[in-house]
């Protein structure tokens, strides 16, 4: 089983907790109150490893954070070591773009980490109906696209309210997480060798954690 | 004060009589009946309020189906009774006799030895009432408790209360003060046994009434008489002249996600009004965010006002917000957030000396962080640097301030809370907490010793070497904030917190008092901001790693903020003022100066069991602490 620490980020209100709950639980609620704070949840999925077919499990750690700004100062602690983030934006709401595509800005220079997996999501795509009068849509497809692309970000468009894509996201996380660290993983189990257990835990998380200052903030 | 008594005289005098009058009030006031006494007041605060939004309705018949929409009986006067009969005063015991419209376990007796009331019945007659509510319109049933476990303990707590009362009534009448209508606004003078009273919990329909004394929320009020309107109307004129209204926005996206469980917050789709408790909460939060512009509008507050509304007017909402975010929560909700940090910082301090064996848990490696010496490696901050780097819980108990507890403990708990928290002041938020991880270290207990389990299968046979267990690290925190983010959540009791810890004198936590606290917190606050200083002071350039530090702290400048916190100026000026010739000097330096400060509890007062080591630590303490004040004179 291999564990990955993933983060969510993005402006009050795009749907962050909805997203990880639907992943999580597989429920929806129109209202859930503002989170304070952070919640810690953690899933599993699997994934096929390529050439047997063997399925592997995966272990996400999930940190689910509260949007508003004045927060964003103890969103260090939770990227912190982060595998993945999930960088949420609303797709009725434009602003929510211009605040996600900071937290990209901020995950590049801060973490600076090329193996650092960025998934841009737009959620609420339920509310949207190109053919209808009312059509909420306030991003475009191709315009969040473009910038994941330029950005090298994965990019999905979501709803967590009918849970269309919600698995998807975290299947291609996995996957790419898997993918990249492949290398890493045979080497940690060629480490375990001698260990007459074949079912090895194997940490992922980059910094050093003896490292004094990585526990906190 | 006098129209609002008058008022609610009126209506129970109606209720009293018979079941119409109150359904005639109920409509008057045109909302669902909210709490134990809020009601009346929400109503004098339509009828004179002068809002941008079409003004409330006098009938809002709407309000009746939320949360029942096919069901007549969950009517204003239902929910009226659901809230007041369950402590049996005679009025609504009376009222029962009438059969229309309570349940069994409405009908409750005045003598506490015969309410003996079998609210299981509630659920099974009420099965066709939608969702079960408890009696502030919160539904009883939640991720973390079943409906079964809350009326089963509803069970025994809904009497407790009731005998609590009776003796609340006793204490009252015997010192003289009127308890008209159910309705006490005077208190007895600060005492022991008051205290004792107000910790075994103030009866629900007073809450608000005890609380507005005990913060001295009319003090305040009567210093501001006027200003809640004219905020009000400021807000109206911003609104109409189309201006922007700082922080109207993240007010609007909230207001649907306070208490969406809660009967009285939510709108159904087929509703087109709001329910006057969300215009409440939104002027509430606007007026606010206008007043104090340098709080504005901090998520979390939306709780804190939420649960007030249930309890007492807008207008007193109002400044119990203001009260609440200066004087038991400085800076807490500050846009830098630093009084939250500075909180942390203090209740670690707290943790580390009333709850030991739990400090371990926090800080498993604490000879490795703490004595560090690698010259390499972040410089050694001594023992205090979990005051600047705080442990990964704090991530979690920072909402517990927040919101105090509002979301973290169910409902009846926070609320007991509450009560002391206005007579006792923030220090008991403190206590809570400590007794929260008190109470939650079997649950760590349990989770570690699977966790050992795990570690023995793994390595196969215990040949396990350290690197492996620091590598672990990480792990160990998820899986304490994991038990930590749950375990209040299902407190339903809020006995526990009070027997088992609280009013243990084996756990002398009546010692942190709020001096202490007071004390404390300044201590922390200036021990971060020297850190800060000592950062900026040499650079930043090696510790780009630190982002924690360069989030928390650095960006989060405003010096006013700091000094909000508690923190003299002095201290501000006393760091920054040193002038360093080398980055070597500067950090041996500060080091010196920040480890050799160590935090000192009082000590020794009544109750305190002495012992000889810790009388000779104070001493080292102290001494240390005079040779580096010496040391900084001569620097």
């Amino acid at each position: 089983m291999f564990q990955f620490k993933l983060v969510l980020l993005g402006d009050s209100s795009v749907g962050k907790s909805s997203i990880v709950y639907r992943f999580v639980k597989n429920s929806f609620d129109e209202f859930r109150e503002s989170t304070i704070g952070a919640a810690f949840l953690s899933q599993t999925i699997k994934v096929k490893e390529s050439d047997d077919g063997e399925e592997t499990v995966i272990k996400f750690e999930i940190w689910d954070t509260a949007g508003q700004e004045r927060y964003k100062s103890l969103a260090p602690m939770y990227y912190r070591n982060a595998n993945a983030a999930l960088v949420v934006y609303d797709v009725t709401q434009q602003d929510s773009l211009v605040k996600a595509q900071s937290w990209v800005n901020e995950l590049k220079n801060k973490v600076g980490d090329d193996d650092l997996v960025i998934c841009l999501v737009g959620n609420k795509v339920d509310l949207c109906d190109e053919d209808a009068e009312d059509n909420k849509r306030a991003v475009g497809t191709e315009e969040a696209r473009s910038y994941a692309n330029e950005q090298n970000l994965l990019f999905y468009e979501v709803s967590a309210k009918t849970g269309l894509n919600v698995q998807q996201i975290f299947q291609s996380i996995g996957e790419k997480l898997f993918e990249t660290k492949s290398e890493e993983i045979a080497a940690a189990k060629n480490r375990q060798i001698g260990s007459s257990n074949d079912h090895v835990n194997v940490q992922l998380q980059r910094a050093s954690t003896n490292d004094p200052t990585s526990c906190c903030f | 004060m006098g129209i609002e008594q008058l008022r609610l005289s009126v209506k129970l005098g109606g209720a009293s009589g018979d079941g119409g009058g109150e359904r005639i009030s109920g409509q008057r006031v045109g909302q669902p009946r909210k709490s134990p006494s809020a009601p009346s007041f929400h109503d004098k605060m339509y009828a004179s309020r002068n809002t941008s939004e079409p003004v409330l309705p006098n009938h809002v018949p709407a309000l009746n189906s939320s949360n029942s929409a096919d069901n007549a009986s969950l009517n204003d006067a239902d929910a009226s009774l659901s809230v007041i009969n369950l402590y049996g005063d005679e009025v609504e015991s009376r009222r029962a006799d009438d059969g229309a419209l309570q349940s069994p376990e409405e009908v409750l007796s005045d003598d506490p030895g015969l309410s003996s009331t079998p609210f299981g019945q509630r659920s099974s007659n009420s099965a066709t009432d939608g969702p079960d509510l408890d009696r502030y319109g919160f539904k009883k049933q939640n991720n973390f408790i079943t409906e079964k476990e809350y009326n089963r303990w509803w069970r025994d707590y809904s009497q407790y209360c009731v005998r609590r009362k009776h003796k609340w009534k006793l204490l009252l009448e015997k010192s003289g003060f009127p308890i008209d209508n159910d309705s006490p606004y005077r208190f007895p003078p600060r005492s022991e046994k008051l205290k004792r009273y107000v910790r075994k919990g103030i009866p629900a329909e007073w809450r608000g009434n005890a609380w507005w004394h005990f913060a001295r929320g009319q003090e305040k009020l009567n210093k501001n008489k006027g200003v809640y309107d004219t905020l009000l109307s400021k807000m109206d004129e911003l609104i109409r002249k189309k201006k922007v209204v700082a922080d109207l926005d993240i007010i609007e996206r909230d207001l649907n996600r306070t208490f969406p469980d809660n009967m009285h917050f939510q709108r159904e789709a087929f509703q087109t009004e709001e329910p006057p408790m969300i215009k409440s909460l939104r002027r509430v939060l606007v007026a606010f965010s206008l007043y104090n512009p340098k709080i504005g509008y901090c998520q979390s507050m939306n709780f804190l006002a939420g649960l007030l509304l249930l309890f007492m007017d807008e207008e007193r909402t109002f400044w119990m917000l203001v009260i609440i975010t200066s004087k038991y929560l400085p800076g807490v909700h500050n846009v830098n957030l630093e009084g939250v940090n500075v909180d942390q910082g203090v209740l670690m301090l707290c943790v580390k000396e009333y709850l030991p064996e739990f400090w371990r848990f926090i800080v498993p490696f604490q000879n490795q962080t703490g004595s560090d010496s690698s010259p390499n490696s972040s410089p050694s901050l001594g023992k205090n640097e979990f005051l600047y780097k705080l442990p990964p819980i704090t991530l979690c108990t920072a909402s517990w301030f927040m919101s105090c507890f509002v979301g973290v403990l169910p409902v009846e708990s926070t609320l007991r809370v509450w009560d002391c928290l206005f007579y006792e002041e923030s220090n008991f938020l403190f206590k809570a907490c400590l007794a929260i991880l008190k109470l939650s270290e079997q649950e760590l207990i349990k989770a570690r010793s699977l966790k050992l389990l795990r570690h023995h299968s793994i390595s196969d046979g215990g040949d396990y070497n350290k690197r492996e267990i620091q590598l672990n690290q990480d792990e160990t925190e998820m899986e304490i904030f994991q038990v930590i983010q749950t375990f209040p959540k299902r407190m339903l009791n809020p006995n526990d917190m009070f027997d088992k810890v609280i009013f243990k004198k084996r756990i002398p936590l009546n010692r942190l008092d709020q001096d202490e606290v007071d004390r404390c917190r300044k201590y922390v606050a200036a021990q971060r901001l020297k850190y800060k200083n000592y950062h900026e002071l040499i650079g930043t350039s090696n510790r780009t790693n630190e982002s924690g530090l360069n989030g928390s702290i650095i960006n989060s400048g405003d010096r006013d903020d700091t000094k909000h916190s508690g923190l003299g100026s002095e201290e501000n000026a006393d760091a920054a003022a040193f002038d360093f010739n080398d980055d070597r000097t500067a950090s041996d330096f500060v080091n010196n100066a920040l480890s050799s400060e160590v935090y000192g509890f009082k000590r020794g007062l009544s109750g305190v069991h002495w012992n000889n080591s810790i009388k000779e630590k104070v001493r080292q303490m102290r001494k240390r602490k005079v040779s580096s004040n010496d040391q900084l004179m001569k620097n």
